[in-house]
């Protein structure tokens, strides 16, 4: 009998690896990573993998049908329309990451520390979130955007200000369940500090959910600053951006369909991957798929 | 009913510091841009007694306190001010793109619900095929953009049927027909992302219900299957339904201003784009301050609604 706790250590040390592959894991889930890390790729190989240059105009390829050297077409000024997706990964990924982070990076602490602590503090806190959810989310970016200008670097940091109370409430939630459980209480009896507690116990426990929420919020981080830029509030032109291409070639709809097909397309691949992950995540944290 | 009563006016108590802190925001949206806003309201060829007259027009030349009371008794007395470019009241601006906005929320909210409800009820009780079909238009009607799906509506029933009207309006009362032909395109990408959010909540939620005790208990004591599912088991999975529901017509409410730009409908959101490309702060505060009033009252009616379906709620608030 004295060998069972020995082995109880061994597979407590083990199970998290086995866990992490799981909930990265899932048929969807992995689908999603791997369009994921494909985009990641594509944003960063650009410059080698575009056949053009995305900003080159060439006035004999004016809203050009797709043809072997220009596989999506070309647009109103003869740019070839997949070189500019490719280039516009890197905006449309570089402000969904970014703003994820940022709010991640802000949220998580609030979160935490309201749920950790509890009484008031929490109180207080969770009541100015709640406003800032009393917005609707869209709406609070353009009032944001009306007030500071538009442009990319201030689409970032509208969509994380949105996003800021959303990952909060999560994080929160999460860490209140975890504030109870017995390793918590035990870790206090032990005289442990808070802040050790926190990090040794409370974050790595409480963090799963945040992640589910990360995926789906960069899914919509996409999506909100596609819109934005679309509305001409977003990144502004010559950048090449999925949104910008679209609202460009809106008055073409009909006469050359591939300049909005493609950029569009661009689009609903890279949300549907942050999905997939965030579903095949959700699931392995709520197997029996009631919550979905 | 009295229990009832109390919880309703109990929540509607709760919106008056969120209705404050909106009105705050939106009065600090002129007073928040960098700079001058009168200046960058009028442009460069302004003269400085032009930028003057603006000012004291707007009333930034008092103290702020003073200033927000100005404002906000202006507001609860339905005077919004004045448009800097057209002159117009903007009480009358927002007559005429108020109820465009409500016509395409209301339709895309109804046709999402009478599409995500009983076909999320449907695929509950079942597996196999059903599942597979819901489950794929629901990871693909949340991941396709609402506005790309528009421009594809356009090019399939503009460009390549020529069935409907790519974008355009008029107004119900002058030919109600016209008026609902523009609406359908507009409508359809609002609500399809809202039917898959619905659709799967309301699947979820009855996937819970329908695993309770008490549906077998009525399965045993012999009831009709469609009368477990319909009038008891719905009834009970109503309640995250109708807080989704809430939720997402926030969602549809900032939808509607990329929507309304894209088929060209003169809804407030509308308004507030152009307004905010032409600077014309005054009429981007009064946009922002009747989506945001909008979506307030549709919270309070979610709740209270809620409430009535399931009287849990209130006893958790009275408790």
């Amino acid at each position: 009998m004295t060998a069972h706790p020995v082995a109880e250590v061994g597979k407590a040390a083990r199970a998290p690896r086995r866990r992490l592959r799981t909930r990265l894991g899932g048929r969807e889930g992995l689908a999603g990573w791997t369009i994921v890390f494909i985009l990641i790729a594509v944003a960063i190989l650009a410059p080698i993998l575009a056949p053009h240059s995305p900003e080159a105009i060439d006035g004999n390829r004016i809203l050009a049908a797709p043809t072997a050297t220009h596989p999506f077409g070309s647009d109103d000024l003869g740019r070839d329309v997949l070189s500019r997706v490719l280039y516009a990964y890197r905006v449309s990924l570089g402000i969904a990451v970014g703003s994820v982070l940022l709010a991640m990076a802000v949220g998580l602490p609030i979160g935490v520390f309201a749920g950790y602590v509890g009484g008031w503090t929490d109180l207080i806190l969770m009541r100015l979130i709640d406003l800032l959810l009393s917005f609707p989310a869209l709406l609070l970016a353009i009032s944001l955007i009306a007030i500071l200008g538009p442009g990319s670097l201030v689409a970032l940091l509208a969509i994380a200000i949105i996003y800021v109370p959303i990952m909060a409430r999560v994080v929160r939630s999460s860490v209140l369940v975890v504030r109870g459980q017995a390793y918590v209480r035990g870790a206090r009896a032990r005289g442990a500090s808070h802040l050790s507690i926190v990090r040794g116990h409370v974050l790595p426990n409480a963090i799963g959910p945040a992640l589910v929420q990360a995926s789906v919020l960069m899914a919509f981080a996409i999506v909100i600053e596609a819109a934005l830029s679309f509305l001409g509030l977003g990144s502004q032109p010559p950048t090449p951006e999925l949104g910008l291409m679209l609202a460009d070639g809106n008055n073409y709809l009909t006469q050359a369909p591939w300049v909005e097909i493609f950029p569009g397309l661009g689009i609903a691949i890279s949300v549907l991957a942050f999905n997939l992950i965030g579903d095949g995540l959700r699931r392995s944290f709520d197997p029996n798929g009631i919550t979905r | 009913m009295n229990a009832r009563l109390s919880y309703a006016l109990r929540r509607l108590i709760l919106t008056a510091p969120v209705l404050i802190a909106t009105s705050i925001f939106v009065f600090l949206l002129i007073r928040l841009v960098p700079g001058d806003p009168v200046r960058s309201m009028l442009g460069i060829r302004a003269t400085p007694e032009n930028i003057a007259t603006v000012r004291s027009e707007l009333g930034l030349d008092r103290p702020l306190p003073q200033q927000y009371w100005d404002w906000i008794w202006g507001v609860l007395h339905g005077n919004l001010g004045q448009d800097f470019i057209s002159h117009e009241k903007i009480t009358s601006l927002l007559k005429v793109s108020l109820p465009v906005t409500l016509e395409l929320t209301v339709l895309a909210m109804l046709l999402a619900v009478g599409v995500g409800v009983p076909v999320g009820v449907l695929v509950a009780a079942r597996t196999g095929w059903a599942r597979k079909v819901s489950g794929g238009f629901v990871i693909g009607a949340i991941s396709i953009p609402d506005f790309w799906l528009g421009l594809m509506l356009v090019l399939v029933f503009t460009g390549l049927l020529n069935v409907l009207p790519p974008s355009g309006w008029v107004p119900f009362t002058q030919n109600p027909v016209q008026n609902l032909r523009y609406m359908i395109l507009p409508v359809v990408t609002l609500a399809t992302g809202q039917t898959a959010y619905i659709l799967r909540t309301t699947r979820a939620a009855m996937l819970g219900t329908l695993s309770e005790p008490y549906i077998s208990f009525l399965r045993a004591k012999g009831l009709r299957e469609r009368s477990i599912v319909y009038v008891h088991a719905l009834r009970n999975a109503s309640g995250p339904i109708v807080t989704v529901t809430g939720i997402q017509f926030g969602v549809l409410l900032g939808g509607a201003i990329v929507i309304e730009n894209l088929f060209a409908l003169p809804g407030v959101g509308r308004l507030i784009v152009t307004a905010i490309s032409e600077r014309n702060y005054v009429v981007v505060q009064a946009g922002v301050l009747t989506i945001a009033c909008l979506f307030i009252v549709v919270n309070l009616l979610t709740d209270i609604v809620h409430g009535l379906l399931d009287p849990r709620v209130e006893e958790a608030v009275s408790s």
